[in-house]
């Protein structure tokens, strides 16, 4: 274990923060955070749960990531999606899934849904609402199948289908539409699938694939870009530049190979017989 | 009851009449053709209105204009020069011409210097002289004649590519050659359609379709554009400058 | 008690039983009476000349002004009440600037000329209970010169607010065998050197007085030089030649 720094005291630094408030008096805007304005969900089904999650990741209208994943790991047979602000979500998903890990080993047993649920409100409402993180946790544990949603204040529901970020109205009205009670496996994938589907094309802040992460008591499946309906058009040119297109000032060429000629002084040469 | 403790404040309430409907246009001039185009998602916030609203608008046979930011008063501003380009008519008894137009949408922007129309406009045809032409306001009016331009949301994206690409910006030429001045046609589409696939790539709230506008200057030959998947013809006049559309998907998420 | 032309000629806005306007057509009268002014066009440009009738040994002619410019590339002859035509040459230049400004081109010559001729009929006109702003028909004609995409132009207007496009057109007292001369001598080919002869030798026959740099005034737009009003110098070179 770390031994503790006499300079800082554990959690956050909070030693900028007269500074930076100084600095945005003087109309200066604190650099924006990663947001995952997104769309995902979760869905009970007959003999487990599933997860869903859109891949863009922006920053204001920029689209930052194509590609991100947004199904986090805490436990083998728990994950958890996360929206809000990217580093907020992978933060505190990887600290809960720590602690989890710490939690499994000190009581010897597989951890439970509620436990994470737990963890994650907690830590949530001590910042109160600071910490960007909505999330839609999932898993199996010794007594069922579970499905959460947590706000960032800490709040939390348990239902059988449930959405978060930007994308939440539009994937939930797919829900509200097809879903029903004890889906099989199959049939909840296209559910999922089509909720997703439902955020990325609807909402701005989602987009590209989807992925989608199905947890039984026996196994988990991370079926990541399950579908890929966003794939990227072919260019009309080639952009490629001849070489010494780009402009140069002065050019300096250094020999990196260096040689050395040694000349032994005194005695013979070594003996090698 | 009303809040009593409230309303010991004096309060102040606001209303804003204008939103931003996201998009990008853009439009490149060559030697005797010109190039307009926009994207036709309109957005507000992370919500999509319409998958198809045309921001680019054929105004003459000899000009067309583009215009970008808060869609009422583009869509206002439009059919306000429409009205006045039909008046010219009736008074002059001939089509404006494109600089005239450029010079009028100036006065038109400045009369409403203190409550714009809240748009960027790109004005795009063939001069009288039969040059290829792009002219492109600020929402009050300044205006320029430039090669090209691009506006809304991702000109940031797409004006360096194009000061790349189409102004050889940063780019020298090999020993002995020089750039050309001018692009032939079917590059100048080329890279309008790289522009705004990549802008969907990259921005939420470019996507869904694009309509490409050409006007070919008089008596130029179609030369490069027969055949290009998506054209249509539509010139309102005999033996004059000839203006056509084409139409592209854009990715939809 | 009644005059043949009866009451019917007091009210400016109202027609005779024929359904004719008196004091229009009276107006129209008052321009015969004025100098003679000719104008031609010609493919290099139009050509402008008046009379003016220097009444007095003690008058400088050079104060008195008939041809006036509208824009570098429109100018006006005018005969009649030439103070009305102050009026008329104001708003044709107001139009002509406007028109500059708003659509960064020169106003065409029909368009200058369809602007002043929407004055002409105002007068009785008012609004509410305000005065009416003229009181009665504009007592002078126009012959509009100038040069535009369409070429070298020339337009006639008189107190009626009608206007129309001549190659040749002579107005004021002279103007009948003016206009005939004029009908005899004008050809599609004709120099701008060829008009400018023309137009004095029109003049010249009509006047009284001998015609001479001092009671004449030239001028004329071209598509290179615009308008300009010739100069004593000119004149006098061009008088010798005729």
């Amino acid at each position: 274990m770390p031994s503790a720094s006499p300079f800082n005291g554990p959690g956050f630094d909070f030693t900028n923060q007269v500074r930076n408030a100084f600095i945005l008096e003087k109309g200066i805007p604190l650099p924006k955070a990663t947001s995952t304005g997104t769309t995902i969900v979760g869905c009970l089904f007959n003999g487990g749960v599933i997860l869903g999650a859109d891949t863009r990741a922006t920053e204001g209208p920029i689209v930052a990531d194509k590609n991100c994943e947004k199904i986090h790991y805490i436990t083998e047979s728990i994950r958890c999606c996360g929206a809000g602000t990217a580093a907020d979500t992978e933060f505190t998903t990887a600290s809960i899934s720590s602690n989890m890990e710490l939690h499994a080993l000190s009581t010897g047993r597989q951890p439970r849904v509620v436990t994470a649920m737990t963890m994650l409100k907690q830590y949530l409402f001590r910042y109160q609402g600071h910490v960007g993180a909505a999330l839609v946790l999932g898993g199996v544990d010794s007594t069922g199948s579970h499905l959460f949603t947590v706000a960032p204040h800490g709040s939390t529901d348990k239902l059988p289908y449930v959405t978060m970020g930007s994308g939440s109205l539009a994937a939930m009205a797919v829900f509200e539409s097809y879903w029903k009670a004890d889906m099989e496996r199959e049939e909840a994938i296209a559910l999922v699938t089509a909720a997703i589907s439902a955020g990325i094309f609807n909402d701005l802040g989602s987009g590209s694939n989807v992925d989608v992460c199905v947890i039984t008591a026996a196994h988990t499946e991370m079926l990541r870009n399950y579908s890929k309906p966003n794939e990227r058009v072919e260019k009309e040119r080639a952009y490629r530049f001849r070489p010494g297109t780009t402009a140069w000032k002065s050019e300096e060429i250094r020999k990196l190979v260096v040689s050395e000629q040694v000349t032994p002084i005194g005695g013979d040469a070594m003996d090698t017989d | 009851m009303p809040d009593m403790a409230a309303l010991a404040h004096p309060q102040q309430r606001q209303f804003n009449p204008y939103s931003e409907n996201g998009g990008t246009i853009l439009a490149i001039a060559g030697a005797d053709f010109s190039v307009i185009a926009g994207d036709t998602r309109q957005s507000e916030g992370y919500s999509i209105q319409t998958r198809y609203a045309p921001k680019v608008f054929r105004l003459t046979d000899r000009a067309v204009l583009a215009v970008n930011g808060f869609a009422a008063d583009g869509n206002m501003f439009v059919k306000k020069v429409k009205q006045r380009l039909e008046w010219y008519r009736h008074a002059h008894a001939k089509d404006m011409p494109l600089r005239a137009i450029a010079r009028l949408i100036q006065t038109m922007l400045y009369a409403r210097r203190f409550f714009p129309y809240y748009v960027y406009n790109i004005l795009g045809g063939i001069e009288e002289d039969g040059t290829g032409a792009v002219y492109s306001f600020d929402p009050v009016g300044s205006y320029e004649r430039e090669a090209c331009r691009a506006a809304g949301a991702a000109s940031s994206l797409v004006q360096p590519f194009l000061d790349n690409q189409i102004y050889f910006k940063n780019q020298r030429p090999a020993a002995g050659t020089s750039h050309p001045a001018h692009l032939p046609l079917p590059t100048v589409l080329s890279i309008v359609i790289d522009s705004f696939t990549s802008a969907t790539e990259r921005h939420i709230e470019v996507g869904d379709g694009l309509e490409m506008y050409v006007v070919l200057a008089k008596g130029r030959t179609l030369q490069g554009l027969e055949g290009i998947r998506g054209m249509q013809e539509l010139t309102a006049t005999e033996d004059g400058e000839r203006v056509f559309i084409v139409r592209r998907d854009l990715k939809r998420d | 008690m009644f005059l043949t032309r009866s009451e019917y000629d007091r009210g400016v806005n109202t027609f005779s039983p024929e359904g004719r306007l008196f004091q229009v057509e009276y107006a129209i009268e008052a321009i015969k009476l004025g100098s003679t002014t000719v104008g031609i066009r010609t493919p290099e440009g139009v050509v402008l000349a008046v009379e003016k009738r220097v009444q007095s040994p003690l008058l400088e002619s050079s104060s008195i002004e008939k041809i006036m410019e509208i824009d570098s590339h429109l100018g006006c002859a005018m005969s009649g009440l030439t103070a009305d035509a102050r009026t008329m040459i104001d708003h044709a230049r107001v139009t002509a600037q406007n028109h500059a400004f708003t659509y960064d081109e020169r106003i065409k010559v029909e368009s200058a000329t369809q602007a002043v001729c929407d004055l002409a009929l105002r007068f009785g006109e008012s609004v509410h209970d305000e005065d009416a702003m003229m009181s009665r028909p504009f007592g002078v004609a126009l012959l509009i010169a100038g040069v535009d995409e369409l070429g070298p132009q020339l337009y006639h207007t008189d107190p009626s607010g009608t206007f129309m496009r001549y190659d040749a057109k002579a107005i004021g007292s002279g103007s009948e065998a003016a206009q005939s001369e004029l009908q005899d001598k004008w050809h599609k080919r004709m120099t701008l050197s060829e008009a400018q002869k023309l137009t004095l030798r029109v003049l010249k026959q009509v006047m009284e007085e001998k015609l001479d740099q001092h009671n004449v005034q030239l001028a004329q737009v071209t598509p290179q030089k615009g308008f300009e009003i010739l100069d004593e110098v000119k004149l006098q070179e061009i008088i010798e030649d005729m």
